[in-house]
């Protein structure tokens, strides 16, 4: 199930609220629990089973691992089980079809390809299961006794198959005591409401425009059509993940829950180190916190730092998908990064804060053509067309359609990624609630008549 | 926020998902849509299977979606939206200058088109003895490029003619539509429908004028028909897609005979036969045009009573899409019997069809969307 989705909005929601407000508190996380696996069976029901599996492992690992008789290395062990399992999970749901697909194409060979799809949320449950067994190896958090309160934070609905990846620390108090309010309830309104209008009515339909363009054999492409095709998918991408943190945390409130935030502003970023502080803080916190600072981070020299920063990123690049596009996508933003640490980044400090705004949007624009493309022959080619190496015109009369007809919409995207400033907290109660009223009542209008409603991140 | 705000936001947010959730259970259940003229999702069958499968997810998640209470007024909702913020396309469908609304043409895929025109060319070399003709009808997108949204381009759908003609005209008589509509594009009387995809009885009757002419009859001309108007208030399947507010409704014409001649209509999907080769039941609806034929069937044919003199063919056999539903009439001018095919719903071999009914001429007539897309046309083969 996805949370843009009328099934979701006006069946599951209030049925779910309905069950968890009239439950006493001690069966609270057990109704969670229990309407968190009918929400991912609904759309995987074969797959929950292997979710469950990871959780059970670990869950079993955090309790062999709070034995205060294991021995160190016994305890490593432990933890290298664990991410063995998540690991091994991961890889084969995910990776073994590229895989095997290199391999064959390398040496010639014919292994039969698995051709399994992928598990919804993989590639987030398990980066947070693993943060738990970490977190309690390294006795920043204490193992949790409770199968249902383990099972809760692993499953629990809003955040399970798309994040933002729950370190287990930040939630581990609120599992046993949180309080619902009026005020946190009506902060998760606001929040979902906000969410689903830009999924729904900014990335949906901006992503209709990045369709038009990225279907148009890329060989007449104008330089124009070109750039407006990326930054549509750019807009797309980002109020499609957003959107959907945004959801998630809104709905996290209205059941007690605090969670990260998952970003900020990042089209305002002034560096590419800028841009990863502001996009997909979890994804890269947990990075930091579980990868790079365990291999050394940058206090073994600088070459050392070098190759952890390359290992970081190229991984990074992997987990969003299986395939040499979002390799490359990794590498390119770890040689950007290690480039800005160099020198790029004094370089910046000394020009005026838009050269600095324009050369990072310039380069994440650059990344989304990375990433947006699996075919490497074919990024190459828009590539080429946003420099106009292939020869065609400036622009088009399409160009010029494209551009005219999706230019309220683009002014709206524009000031959604900018900051938040005075006149969005200073307007008075009234005119705030009726914004928000109109914003679902239209987010509801676009549901009704979806023919297209993608989430780009279920293949994450 | 105050308090009293927050308080808003709670019983405001939680009662409006609860007032749907309930209006939804209690409205009663449409089976289907007038408005977008198609059959909703049936309440969806609890099983193991179905579960299984995901098609009860599936379907659960379309019957929402298609009984979600006042569906109509959501609808019109986003399409004003989309308008309001300029954009000129909803679902597919421009919204052209004049009322006129257009399907896009995409770039067509060439490869699967030859595919098609291979099915074609097969077809003919296994029928030599048979005078076959492929007719192939432009969509209003190509006729009216003039009319489409400021700065919209469209694939020029003359070239996708042009080059199927190229493919298949070795094998059998190919008529292009362009050649006997394009003169006619420029004048006033519309030889399309600006709300639904087919074209107009004119339209139909231009294209019966060629054939006749290809076929070396005397075609009949305008003034020997009673045209009438059935219907002032069309709003057809370009409509249905992009719930475009504001519109002008199409009107709907008909040739009358006016020579006597009494058309009986045997429709083999459902064994009846009609005296009429038109359904007035249908101007009560959505889906007006199917007024001509009573709409789409799999199998049907039209026996007519003509004077010995009028008959220029005993039989003939018409290979098509809807297109040929407002055309056909005119062809009871002078073939007694027609037999019709729709290759989209008939599953049967057309070669033994032929040889069972001792079919000497064909047609086949299409539009140039169903052509490049259909891929029962493939059945062409067997």
């Amino acid at each position: 199930m996805v949370f843009s989705s009328l099934l979701f909005l006006f069946l599951f929601l209030p049925a779910v609220l309905l069950l968890y407000f009239v439950s006493p508190w001690r069966i609270k996380n057990l109704v969670l629990f229990a309407t968190s696996l009918v929400f991912y069976a609904w759309g995987e029901p074969i797959y929950i089973a292997i979710m469950l599996l990871s959780t059970i492992a670990d869950y079993s690992f955090g309790l062999l691992l709070s034995n205060p008789k294991r021995s160190s290395t016994q305890r490593k062990g432990i933890v290298v089980a664990s991410i063995i399992i998540n690991l091994t999970l991961l890889g084969y749901f995910k990776y073994a079809d590229f895989l095997i697909q290199n391999v064959n194409s390398l040496f010639g060979m014919q292994i039969p390809l698995t051709e399994l799809a992928l598990p919804i949320g993989i590639s987030f449950y398990t980066f947070q299961s693993m943060s738990y067994i970490i977190d309690v190896y390294r006795g920043t958090a204490k193992a949790q006794r409770n199968w249902l309160d383990f099972g809760t934070f692993v499953a629990l609905f809003p955040q399970l198959v798309a994040g933002p990846i729950v370190q287990y620390s930040t939630i581990a108090e609120q599992l046993r005591h949180r309080v619902v309010n009026v005020e946190l309830f009506a902060e998760g309104v606001r929040r979902f409401i906000i969410g689903l209008a830009k999924k729904v009515l900014l990335a949906n339909n901006i992503g209709l425009l990045w369709n038009t363009v990225s279907s148009t054999g890329t060989e007449s492409l104008p330089v124009l059509t070109a750039w407006i095709g990326i930054i549509a998918f750019a807009f797309q991408i980002y109020f499609d993940f957003s959107g959907y943190s945004d959801m998630a945390i809104g709905l996290g409130m209205m059941f007690g829950f605090r969670f990260n935030e998952n970003f900020n502003r990042p089209y305002t970023a002034q560096s590419i180190t800028d841009f990863w502080r502001r996009w997909h803080i979890s994804l890269s916190t947990w990075f930091r916190d579980y990868l790079y600072i365990p291999l050394g981070g940058n206090r073994n020299g600088p070459w050392k730092q070098l190759r952890n920063i390359m290992i970081v990123w190229l991984l990074t690049g992997i987990w969003h998908g299986a395939s040499w596009n979002f390799l490359l996508w990794g590498l390119y933003f770890g040689v950007v990064l290690v480039f800005e640490k160099w020198f790029v980044l004094k370089l910046m400090q000394r020009m005026p804060a838009w050269i600095r705004h324009v050369y990072a949007l310039l380069l994440i624009l650059i990344g989304w053509v990375f990433f947006a493309f699996e075919d490497l022959s074919i990024m190459g080619a828009y590539l080429a067309a946003m420099f106009g190496v292939n020869h065609q015109p400036l622009w088009n009369n399409e160009s010029l359609y494209l551009l005219y007809t999706n230019a309220i919409l683009l002014v709206l995207l524009v000031i959604a990624s900018l900051p938040k400033r005075q006149h969005e907290t200073g307007f008075g109660p009234a005119i705030q609630l009726g914004w928000h009223a109109l914003l679902f009542f239209m987010s509801v209008a676009y549901l009704v008549d979806a023919t297209f409603n993608p989430f780009l991140y279920f293949r994450f | 926020m105050s308090k009293m705000t927050d308080r808003i936001y709670v019983w405001g947010f939680v009662g409006l998902l609860f007032t749907m959730s309930v209006l939804f259970f209690l409205l009663p259940i449409q089976p289907f849509s007038n408005v977008e003229n198609r059959t909703l999702q049936k309440a969806p069958q609890l099983t193991w299977d179905s579960l299984w499968s995901k098609t009860f997810s599936d379907e659960s998640e379309s019957f929402v979606t298609d009984h979600f209470p006042f569906r109509n007024q959501w609808v019109w909702t986003k399409s004003m939206l989309e308008q309001l913020r300029l954009q000129q396309e909803n679902n597919g469908i421009y919204k052209g200058a004049d009322g006129y609304l257009f399907e896009k043409l995409s770039v067509p895929v060439y490869e699967d088109i030859k595919a098609y025109t291979a099915a074609v060319q097969l077809y003919a070399q296994k029928h030599p003895n048979t005078n076959i003709t492929f007719m192939l009808a432009p969509t209003s997108i190509g006729l009216y490029p003039e009319r489409l949204p400021w700065l919209a381009q469209a694939y020029p759908q003359n070239e996708v003619n042009g080059f199927i003609g190229k493919q298949v005209q070795d094998s059998l008589n190919f008529i292009d539509g362009f050649d006997f509509l394009g003169s006619a594009a420029s004048a006033d009387r519309p030889i399309y429908y600006k709300t639904d995809h087919h074209w107009t009885t004119y339209g139909a009757y231009l294209a019966y004028f060629a054939y006749a002419q290809q076929m070396g009859w005397t075609p009949v001309a305008e003034k020997d028909f009673t045209i009438e108007t059935i219907t002032h208030s069309f709003l057809g399947s370009y409509h249905t897609r992009s719930q475009f507010i504001g519109l002008e409704p199409d009107s709907i014409e008909v040739y009358k005979d006016k020579n006597g001649i009494q058309t009986n209509m045997y429709i083999a999907d459902t064994d009846q036969t009609v005296g009429s080769m038109y359904d007035p039941s249908y101007l009560a609806k959505k889906d007006k045009y199917s007024y001509f034929l009573g709409g789409v069937h799999a199998l049907l044919t039209l026996h007519s009573t003509l004077p010995a003199e009028r008959v220029e063919l005993n039989k003939i056999l018409v290979i098509k899409d809807s297109y040929a539903h407002s055309f056909l009439p005119f062809l009871t001018q002078h073939v007694q019997d027609i037999h019709v095919i729709d290759i989209r719903y008939y599953n049967g071999s057309i070669s033994d069809y032929m040889a069972e009914n001792g079919i000497e001429d064909v047609l086949m007539l299409f539009n140039t969307t169903t052509f490049i897309g259909e891929r029962n046309l493939l059945k062409l083969n067997y």
